[in-house]
């Protein structure tokens, strides 16, 4: 499987990897970086073929970096290739060697430290732009009934998506953490992935999908929202939460940053585009790194879905 | 000036006269055989192209890893890698390639989405356009309905912008990763092609490069013989840079199956839909010889009543209820067909959910049918090697011709889909049907069917995938059809459909337009 050579990053159920890739393009139509860059070798679709052709590593490495890891090619690869997986392989290969010791260095020291213990019941894993926003976090969770992570994991976070392997004492004092949690809830979906393999027995949510399920924040929401999605939730596991979101849709009439194939679209970069044609009252965002990617567009609020249940 | 006027005035050319002819059934170069790649360009002069390219800033590239991308098309049969990749960027750039490409004789092979089939957007040597640098929307005019784009752009992105709007483009393949600018070279059916003509029809003006360099505005007003050769012209006389298209106001799809147990009765009902503007959407998809769906859809709800009122009574096909009794009463009487009645039924089980998704469907409408269709072709249909020939024809020879495609499917693959759609033609675009997949003989309207191997994974040998294809062209030989995919690899066949007089015409206005035959070689000429 995909990333096992690494041991640094773990695939879902890949079922073929870039030697698999038959060129479709489909990827490269929802790919971000293609929409800003229009040039195919900045897609997973241009890093499998150059791949396939011979390419090394270093020729590819641009792309590789520049991947935001949303996860958009995912739902719509004929082939089913673990594309994220595939990135952080190459990641992984990349790696610069001094820039492993020291992230490896940070990441032993915290290991140094004491799992914070957790109870039986809901974990909320934020993100670092969440955890400096004390009275969002209180809010959430206050209408989750989960307590906050003590240890949000960033450092680990941060060395996955560079591809540094973890130090297997780091791994243990953050799952530690966890283990506890019958359900687990992030706000980057990029833990998803991860965390399915490492405890399996836990139900993972992400932030918006257990937010958007209770009535009094569903019904704080208006037909002149947009709604912003978080990618890497949602493409991770798109079958089930395209049938949540379209539910939502109908429910409460307001529109989502997808495009025509329900693809969603990253905010970053690309607010404008989400934007355009669009006759918008108040942005709403599962991810307070969102926020901040409209913020510089202006011309209307922007809440955290946390907060419709205020409304 | 007309751009091509020097052209027209060149005298004809007599066959024979040429030499080597670059269309002759041996015509693939160095290579006797038929039907495979055309010879590797060798690479003389390469390096000072090279230098004069970096010179001129055009942004071309000679790693494996920007090459690599272009190796195949989504035909998966036709193999070759070019020395050099450019990414469109502008119709600047653009000429300032094709200049040097004149000057030092270097092939430029243009690609949009790389959906040919045939080898026509691979390169073998030379350099590679890669026309999807030009992807952005000029401008949209809702108050004319119409819209300029850079060609280069997907016709799905396209409808992205369009949407935005509450505009939709007319039609356009089904297909997420067609073009907009390789659609319009070679024609474009989409399921209103029955009523709206084929994508090629709705380009009221182009920007193009011509093969020497010169960047000239094109319409049936200016420049008109240029936009005739242009449009369905397999890319031999310009790189569509720009295209100002028609648009429509946005509707979501009212979409209604019928089944037949009989292809040739499942045709003749699809003309007479066609013949009497029934519907706003038809085609026609087998599933099996004895199970045909003949797809109908409508714009609004009065058209829709309008077709239950007067039509649906004198279709012949069944719902879908009636169609499953009648194949359980089939496979009772004929037990020993069990492995046909299973594979009708996993395509109902997996097929059928895929074209009805809730999320691409609301209040039972359809909302993009490309969205649906294209995603499940591709779980489907899709796969490394991808072989469709096709045959166009007029209305009265379609039953037939399609009748003895089938009977080729059938000894070729176990199997297979047919996907048959008419084209609604414009009588004052006949010029620009000129040697094209529009058949000569056609009336108003042309009936196109594409003839889909479903490989189940498996892989064929390229000789009995080439054999099929011949199997399938020889009948269009025979009957005097033309075909979609008649370049690239296919090409043997040019001289037989077209005849030698309208060849040679068009090759000496080839030979005018692009002196060193640098623009699409191997493609048709």
């Amino acid at each position: 499987m995909f990333g096992s050579r690494s041991g640094t990053t773990v695939g879902t159920a890949a079922r073929s990897d870039h030697t698999d890739c038959s060129g479709c393009s489909l990827c490269l139509l929802v790919c971000p970086n293609w929409r800003t860059t229009h040039d195919p070798r900045m897609t997973p679709e241009g890093r499998a073929k150059a791949l396939q052709h011979g390419a090394s590593l270093e020729e590819v490495a641009a792309s590789v970096q520049a991947c935001t890891l949303c996860g958009a090619c995912e739902p719509v690869c004929p082939e089913e290739i673990d594309l994220i997986g595939m990135t952080l392989d190459l990641r992984a290969r990349l790696a610069d060697g001094q820039v492993v010791k020291v992230m490896q260095e940070e990441m032993k020291r915290k290991a140094a430290h004491s799992p914070v213990p957790v109870r039986a019941g809901r974990l909320f894993v934020p993100g670092p732009a969440m955890r400096i926003k004390d009275d969002v976090l209180k809010r959430i969770s206050l209408l989750l009934g989960a307590d906050v992570c003590g240890d949000d994991g960033a450092d680990i976070a941060r060395a996955l998506k560079a591809g540094v392997p973890i130090p297997g004492e780091r791994l243990e004092t953050f799952l530690a953490g966890l283990r506890n949690a019958k359900t687990l809830i992030v706000e980057d979906g990029f833990w998803m992935r991860h965390l399915r393999v490492w405890l399996p027995k836990a139900r993972l949510l992400s932030l918006g999908e257990a937010l958007s399920s209770l009535d009094k924040v569903r019904r704080g929401l208006r037909k002149t929202d947009l709604y912003v999605i978080e990618p890497r939730s949602y493409h991770g596991d798109y079958e089930r939460l395209v049938k949540h979101y379209d539910r939502l849709q109908l429910e409460r009439g307001c529109s989502f940053n997808l495009d025509l194939q329900r693809i969603a679209i990253p905010p970053a970069g690309q607010a404008e585009w989400i934007l355009k044609g669009r006759k918008v009252e108040r942005i709403v965002v599962e991810r307070q790194e969102d926020a901040e990617s409209f913020a510089l567009h202006g011309g209307c609020p922007v809440v955290h879905v946390a907060e419709l249940a205020d409304h | 000036m007309d751009a091509l006027s020097p052209a027209l005035e060149a005298p004809a050319v007599e066959h024979g006269t040429l030499g080597t002819c670059p269309v002759a059934p041996d015509a693939l170069q160095g290579i006797k055989r038929q039907q495979t790649n055309p010879a590797r360009w060798k690479g003389e002069h390469w390096a000072a192209f090279a230098a004069e390219l970096s010179s001129l800033e055009t942004g071309l590239s000679e790693s494996i890893a920007a090459r690599g991308a272009y190796a195949t098309d989504a035909g998966g049969t036709a193999y070759g890698l070019p020395h050099g990749v450019v990414i469109a960027k502008s119709a600047e750039q653009i000429a300032n390639l094709l200049k040097a490409a004149q000057r030092f004789r270097v092939p430029v092979t243009v690609r949009g989405g790389g959906l040919t089939t045939e080898g026509e957007s691979v390169a073998f040597g030379g350099v590679l356009l890669d026309m999807t640098g030009m992807s952005r929307v000029i401008s949209i005019d809702p108050a004319s309905l119409t819209v300029r784009t850079q060609a280069g752009i997907f016709w799905h992105s396209l409808a992205e912008e369009l949407r935005r709007e509450n505009l939709d483009y007319l039609s356009a393949p089904l297909n997420l990763t067609s073009s907009v600018g390789g659609t319009l070279g070679v024609g474009g059916i989409d399921v209103n092609s029955p009523r709206l003509g084929c994508s090629a029809d709705q380009a009221i003006a182009l920007q193009v490069v011509t093969p020497t360099g010169e960047i000239v505005e094109c319409s049936d007003m200016q420049n008109a013989e240029l936009f005739e050769r242009v449009i369905l012209g397999y890319g031999q006389f310009g790189v569509i840079t720009e295209a100002t298209l028609k648009v429509r106001p946005y509707t979501p799809l009212r979409m209604h199956y019928y089944y037949y147990s009989s292809l040739r009765t499942a045709i003749e009902d699809l003309q007479l839909i066609d013949r009497n503007d029934a519907s706003d959407y038809s085609g026609i998809l087998t599933i099996l010889d004895c199970a045909v769906n003949l797809l109908v859809a409508f714009d609004s709800t009065e058209r829709e009543a309008a077709f239950r009122a007067q039509w649906e009574a004198k279709l012949r096909g069944h719902g879908e209820t009636g169609f499953a009794l009648r194949m359980l009463a089939r496979y009772a009487l004929r037990p020993w067909k069990i492995g046909e009645a299973w594979f009708l039924l996993q395509r109902k089980r997996e097929l059928f959910p895929e074209l009805r998704r809730t999320e691409y469907m609301r209040d039972g409408l359809m909302l993009d049918r490309t969205v649906v269709f294209s995603r499940a072709v591709w779980k489907f249909w899709g796969g490394r090697q991808m072989v469709i020939p096709d045959l166009a024809t007029s209305a009265a020879k379609f039953a037939d011709t399609v009748e003895r495609g089938n009977a080729v499917c059938r000894r070729y693959f176990q199997h297979y889909t047919l996907y048959c759609v008419g084209i609604r033609l414009r009588r004052d675009h006949r010029e620009h049907y000129e040697m094209s997949c529009i058949p000569p003989d056609a009336e108003d309207w042309a009936y196109g069917c594409e003839f889909e191997p479903m490989t189940n994974g498996r892989t064929y040998s390229r000789d009995h995938l080439q054999s099929f294809k011949n199997a399938i062209y020889d009948i269009g030989v025979d009957i005097g059809a033309s075909y979609y995919r008649f370049g690239g690899m296919m090409k043997g066949y040019i001289r037989r459909v077209f005849g030698d007089a309208l060849v040679d015409r068009h090759l000496a206005l080839k030979r005018k337009a692009d002196p060193a035959m640098i623009l699409n070689r191997d493609v048709i000429f």
